[in-house]
């Protein structure tokens, strides 16, 4: 991988690159391979590691309350006597499949809807538009809270994400649209236009590339949305949270008040997994940003 | 090479710094459940010891700052609680007619008169606007003549009379479309007409019967249907129902000197004549000033606690009390051993069934429900094991034990299912006790002793025997499939819901939540829903949304069970899926011989012995039906913080019941004493 | 196509936005399966120790329900609905603190909500953006990468875990502020503001962090692919300095999609930081909402999300009336 990238590189760039420029392309594929690996392991560790086990982590009292870290418990048991490496195995798998099913329902939704509406306009425009404006000014939390309220308990976890992704999208999808207005007017899709390709091809040919750098930083934006919002659901109690997932770690924790009793554990870990979530899932956006920055050759 | 590992480098640092600093905070307690000391709080602390072997940052804390609160008054001279809700919809609606006043406030405590109190400690009544209780004027039962206590004033100087008393009848009555106090629909639904005798006598004609008149004129447990207001104020108002009475005259012997236009605080003060007040004269309320105050949610009052900036807190939770208890050697539960708080609540947790909706028609299944629950693991695992576990469908407290619980303990033991299964466990607290240790309790926070025992975890709870549960749903045709969950007859999944209580009851939610887990181990399907208290509401008294439910409908502190049991009748059964509002007999039990024993107790002395007999009786026909899985007590944790005030209620100090929003909120302000700090 | 008529064409979604928003609100959440009526009944059976006899409960259901406005079929109660806010801008009392009318409540909540998230919003939205510029423009420093791994590392952390920790920070450990907010009722003097900002110090310092994060994140992205473009290269060429061209060429390019986030998120503030005012005790729309849902005081609702949503559909119709004045190649159709 980095032999080819290097000799892309050679091809592209003049003779005599600076230092600098050398530097950042091994800067980019570093990014890009710790983000990877971030990833990977994340997604590896918790699709694979539940099959290990045949204990339900959510069921309570299946070990000794509040037990420190030992071998047997990696990070100790909680308040309700489960297992806190466990629970946060099944947590961010759970969590990492909902975010990614959100947000790829999202970014399609928003990307297509924002980008024909930007570019095709008249009534098309206006009628989407009127569409995107009700659904934004909606507010989204009372909503929210209302329909968790009618669907909580009733139906299954994947319903959630549902509801996050019918308020999600519209907003991505405004913004997209006032980047394509933008593009629309210029030079390139003008001469697009005038050689003969259709409007599907000016969108996905000249005016996607372009939006492309923002709507991939909106891709994890929107995984770390869905996680978020539904963490945050949960913690207000409004998610199924007998269900596993980062959220409901967090709702249990601090339903029990973990950071003043001493279970410090039972809070840090989730944070921590987040965060390094988030990190590697930022490293390989960027790092891929970088990298088709390189590919059309840099300031 | 060197600068491309510089990323990881700094990431490794902050991550590193980020966890020092999470690990840097407050003074670690330690790991597991003992609170090293929870000092006995007899009349003798010394007050010089508390606050320096308190938290040693605790110095220069807003309000331990040595002089002022919050609000201006002198630390020492205030007693602060924190509030019962969290903010108040209504901080400036005063008038007690209208259903949503501020009355968490204090005003229950502090401001109104009662005709006749409950002391929550014995669940007797006892006079306090009357002289005397009343006097019964006829062998029915509906006349009754009140002689009022003469020299007591309202806070502005004006005689409280019995114009006072005709004066809130005639509101009552006039008003009863426009007032939303509760009390307003049963006092005009009760009484049939009064008159005034002279300023300090009047009389009542009731409709029916009433046995119960002094607790519904005068408070049941907690509240009163009749709440006295000011003729000299009210009666310059056009329109009672609008009238906000803002920093009302009051009969108490506190008046409002501030509030909190948002809600969450307000600021009494002691009455300079005191004594004249409606409760004064049994003796002095110490603190000048009392403030009610909402410190935030748990996560943050625990550390205003810690930090004495409140003397007591209203149901904390379990483990952050031991936590509170190891970081403030001022800080105190109910008792030194377990379980720690005071279990004599007036109304008990358990399962409300919808009875009309199969399979739970059948009393096998509901059996089989109570067998399938570990309540012992519920209550380790929800609560930490602090609870007191009820077998009858009422309260274990000391005032119901010896006419209810204690007389049918052998009834108890020797009874058997229709298959001869005997399903009660006399040994339920000395097997807690047995799990706990092993746990880690030490032996000195356990209570020793049968005796001791039963007195802290209860007289016993059914056996937790997921075989003979399987037994009993087998008989009736629903048995497991090859997953290990149960199946109908018909081969579908047997879904139970299960609605519980969501954040507004952090308590019933943990507790709620394990229940569910219990009965999943067990195999069957649970579906737990948490709800707002808005959809709880419904769901409690709406046939078609109700399957199971966490409550607390056994709320019976009086002997008198008549207050839960007097609608147990046909005519308030509903069809299975109604979706009108059920307006009484919540367990939606038919069962005749029920019927017959509470009408025939509607005529009964409520202190006979025959009105208790039949009240056991009652009660056999709970349990044999298992009309209703009684759980526990409700577990008031209620701590307290002796750095500015000390002599609280305690186990060994039990001079009244540790709630700040009863009766017992009055002699525990009368018999605190300041410690003298700063 | 004309100025006027571009601008005719947008007040008229306008219009049409607020209508269908104001529709929905009102179906909504009479699709909720509670009843204000039944939760207010049971909270009295609970705590009136079951003195509450079956005649006097429906009594109290038929008084509430008419005082509550609640007769008649749905369709009524939506006409009355439309007409008395159209008109009026009156919600009707409120169920969980009757009889007062919501709108008092919602002005007593209003200057809180405003004054905290106003302020909160555009200082982490300033803030956030300036920095995430420096770390665009001079990505290949060391410092960009710090910039960008702070905003990393805060962005993901649940707002409610870093309200906590610095709770625990900034009001225990060390006491630089309080630990519940206590405003005493007294005349707006510089005592009382003092006071006021002193108790809102805490709540403002979480927000502001909780937001940047993205903001730093988001503005790096952008500054570094505008920073690609030819006219900035043409800029470097002609010989402009780094700090003009990183202003006036970058930031007001890049600045575009942030401003349209500005405005939307100002007109979200309405929602109110509910988690914000549930630990800090700040009497905010946000806890009005929360309490309205809880216990299905349906008016209550109606009028905060109302709020909301004309403060959203406003600030979208500002947006798009000045948008032209920042990208000037936009052309109306």
């Amino acid at each position: 991988m980095k032999q080819l990238l290097r000799l892309r590189g050679a091809a592209a760039l003049p003779v005599g690159e600076s230092a600098e420029a050398q530097r950042g392309r091994l800067k980019l594929n570093l990014r890009l391979k710790i983000g990877l690996t971030i990833l990977a392991f994340f997604a590896i560790a918790s699709f694979t590691l539940p099959f290990f086990t045949d204990v339900d982590p959510a069921q309570q009292g299946t070990y000794l309350k509040n037990l420190p870290i030992s071998w047997k418990h990696p990070l100790g048991t909680n308040t309700q006597g489960q297992s806190i490496f466990w629970y946060l195995v099944f947590a961010v798998r759970n969590s990492l499949a909902l975010g990614i099913t959100v947000a790829i329902c999202i970014s399609f939704i928003s990307t297509m809807v924002g980008l024909s509406a930007g570019y095709i306009g008249g009534w098309y425009e206006r009628l989407v538009m009127l569409l995107i404006d009700s659904v934004i000014t909606i507010p989204v939390l009372p909503i929210l809270i209302i329909l968790s309220a009618l669907v909580r308990g009733k139906t299954s976890f994947f319903l959630v994400g549902l509801i996050i992704v019918c308020f999600g999208w519209a907003w991505g999808a405004r913004t997209v649209r006032s980047l394509a207005l933008s593009l629309r007017e210029r030079e390139f899709v003008n001469m697009a236009r005038f050689s003969g390709a259709n409007t599907f091809q000016i969108i996905t040919r000249e005016i996607f590339p372009y939006v492309y750098a923002y709507m991939v930083v909106n891709f994890i934006n929107t995984i770390l949305f869905a996680i978020n919002t539904e963490a945050a659901l949960a913690v207000l109690g409004l998610s199924k949270v007998e269900v596993p997932t980062l959220g409901s770690i967090l709702f249990w924790a601090l339903n029990y008040n973990a950071l003043f009793i001493g279970q410090r554990t039972w809070v840090i870990a989730p944070i921590v997994a987040s965060v390094l979530l988030f990190l590697g899932l930022f490293l390989t956006s960027t790092g891929y940003n970088d990298l088709f920055a390189a590919r059309r050759g840099r300031a | 090479m060197t600068k491309a590992f510089r990323l990881p480098r700094v990431l490794f640092l902050l991550l590193t710094m980020l966890s020092i600093v999470a690990c840097s905070v407050p003074p670690t307690t330690p790991q597991g459940q003992t609170p090293t000391e929870a000092p006995a709080q007899s009349g003798a602390t010394e007050p010089t010891a508390a606050p320096a072997a308190a938290d040693p940052a605790a110095a220069p804390a807003a309000s331990g700052d040595g002089a002022l609160t919050d609000v201006g008054t002198p630390r020492s001279e205030t007693l602060i609680f924190q509030t019962f809700d969290r903010q108040t919809a209504n901080p400036d609606l005063h008038n007690p007619l209208m259903g949503t006043y501020a009355v968490w406030r204090g005003f229950r405590e502090l401001a109104w008169g009662y005709l006749w109190e409950m002391d929550t400690g014995t669940g007797q009544s006892y006079p306090e606007l009357a002289a005397d209780m009343p006097e019964v004027l006829n062998d029915e039962y509906t006349r009754f003549r009140v002689k009022l206590r003469p020299g007591i004033y309202w806070s502005d100087g004006v005689e409280f009379t019995a114009d006072d008393v005709i004066f809130t009848l005639d509101t009552y009555f006039e008003n009863k479309d426009k007032l939303t106090y509760w009390g307003v629909a049963t006092i005009t639904n009760y009484v049939k007409s009064y008159e005034k005798i002279d300023d300090y006598t009047f009389e009542v004609e009731t409709v029916n019967p009433a046995y119960d008149f002094v607790t519904v004129l005068g408070v049941y447990t907690w509240g009163s249907a009749l709440n006295i207001v000011p003729k000299h104020i009210f009666e310059k108002e056009a329109d009672v129902a609008a009238f906000r009475n803002t920093n009302p005259v009051t009969l108490g012997p506190y008046v409002v000197k501030e509030f909190d236009p948002n809600g969450f605080w307000q600021l009494w003060e002691r009455r300079e004549d005191w004594e004249r007040s409606a409760w004064g004269s049994q003796g002095e309320p110490k603190p000048k000033y009392v403030l009610y105050k909402d410190f935030g949610p748990e996560e943050t009052r625990t550390l205003a606690f810690v930090e004495n900036q409140y003397d007591v807190d209203t149901f904390m939770s379990p483990e952050s009390i031991k936590a509170a208890v190891a970081q403030n050697s001022a800080i105190s539960p109910y008792s030194p051993t377990m379980p720690y708080h005071d279990m004599n609540d007036a109304c008990s947790y358990g399962v409300l069934m919808n009875q009309h909706r199969p399979p739970l028609d059948k009393a096998e299944v509901r059996w089989a429900l109570a067998l399938a629950l570990d309540l012992q693991d519920v209550g380790i695992n929800a609560l930490s094991g602090e609870f007191k576990a009820s077998p009858l469908p009422m309260v274990d407290t000391q005032i119901l034990n010896p006419i209810y619980f204690a007389p049918l303990q052998g009834w108890l033991n020797d009874f058997a299912l229709s298959d001869g299964y005997k399903p009660f466990n006399p040994n339920f607290g000395a097997e807690l006790v047995g799990k706990l240790t092993e746990m880690g309790l030490p032996a000195d926070q356990m209570p020793q002793g049968d005796e001791a025992i039963k007195n802290a975890f209860g007289v016993g709870w059914w056996k937790y025997d997921p075989a003979e549960a399987e037994k009993l749903l087998g008989s009736v045709g629903i048995t497991k499939n090859a997953d290990g969950i149960y199946t109908l007859p018909d081969g579908s999944v047997w879904e139970l819901e299960f609605v519980i209580p969501g954040d507004w009851n952090k308590v019933m939610q943990r507790v709620g939540f394990s229940i569910a887990d219990s009965w999943r181990k067990a195999g069957i399907q649970v579906n737990a829903r948490q709800v707002d208290n808005a959809e709880f509401g419904t769901v409690q008294n709406t046939n078609s949304q109700l399957t199971t439910l966490l409550n607390w409908t056994n709320c019976i502190f009086s002997p008198n069970y008549l207050n839960a049991w007097r609608s147990i009748q046909p005519e308030f059964l509903l069809p299975v899926d109604s979706p009108d509002t059920i307006t009484g007999n919540m367990y939606r039990w038919s069962n005749e011989k029920v019927f017959d024993l509470v009408k025939a107790s509607y005529s009964m002395e409520t202190t006979s012995p025959e009105f208790y007999e039949y009240g056991r009786e009652i009660i056999k026909e709970f349990v044999t039906d298992m009309a209703y899985i009684n759980l526990m007590n409700i577990p008031t944790t209620i701590p307290t913080n002796s750095t500015y005030w000390r002599n609280f209620p305690k186990a060994d100090n039990p001079y009244a019941v540790p709630y700040s929003w009863w009766s017992s909120a009055k002699k525990i302000l009368q018999n605190i004493e300041p410690t003298g700090a700063k | 196509m004309g100025l006027l008529q571009y601008i005719g064409q947008r007040l008229l979604t306008y219009v049409a936005v607020l209508f269908i928003g104001i529709s929905i609100t009102f179906f909504l959440p009479r699709l909720m399966p509670n009843d204000p009526i039944d939760g207010y009944i049971a909270q009295i059976q609970s705590r009136a120790g079951q003195t509450l006899t079956p005649e006097a409960a429906a009594e109290i259901r038929a008084t509430l329900t008419e005082l509550y406005g609640l007769e008649g079929s749905l369709f009524t109660q939506y006409l009355n609905y439309l007409r008395r806010v159209v008109f009026g801008f009156d919600f009707g009392p409120s169920f969980s603190a009757f009889p007062r009318p919501v709108s008092e409540l919602i002005m007593l909540a209003l200057p809180w909500t405003l004054g905290l998230l106003l302020t909160t919003t555009v200082i982490s939205w300033l803030l956030g953006n300036l920095i995430g510029l420096l770390a665009g423009y001079y990505h290949n420093r060391r410092f960009a990468t710090a910039l960008e791994v702070l905003g990393v590392l805060i962005y993901p952390i649940p707002y409610y875990i870093l309200a906590l920790t610095l709770i625990l920070l900034l009001a225990y450990t060390w006491k630089l502020f309080p630990l519940s907010t206590t405003i005493r009722p007294a005349p707006l003097s510089l005592a009382q503001i003092g006071s006021i900002l002193y108790n809102s110090a805490l709540p403002a310092l979480t927000l502001v962090i909780a937001g940047f994060g993205w903001n730093i994140l988001s503005m790096k992205s952008l500054s570094v692919a505008t920073k690609e473009e030819p006219f900035v290269t043409f800029a470097r060429l002609k010989g402009t300095s780094d700090r003009t061209r990183m202003f006036s060429y970058v930031f007001r390019n890049a600045l575009l999609p942030q401003v349209t986030a500005l405005a939307l998120s100002l007109g979200t503030i309405f929602n109110g930081a509910l988690l914000t005012e549930m630990l800090f005790s700040y009497p905010g729309l946000g806890l009005l909402m929360r309490t309205a849902v809880g216990n299905g005081d349906y008016n209550m609702l109606y009028g905060t999300i109302t709020m909301t949503i004309f403060a959203v559909a406003t600030a979208a119709l500002v947006i798009d009336l000045i948008y032209p004045l920042f990208d000037p190649r936009i052309r109306y159709r």
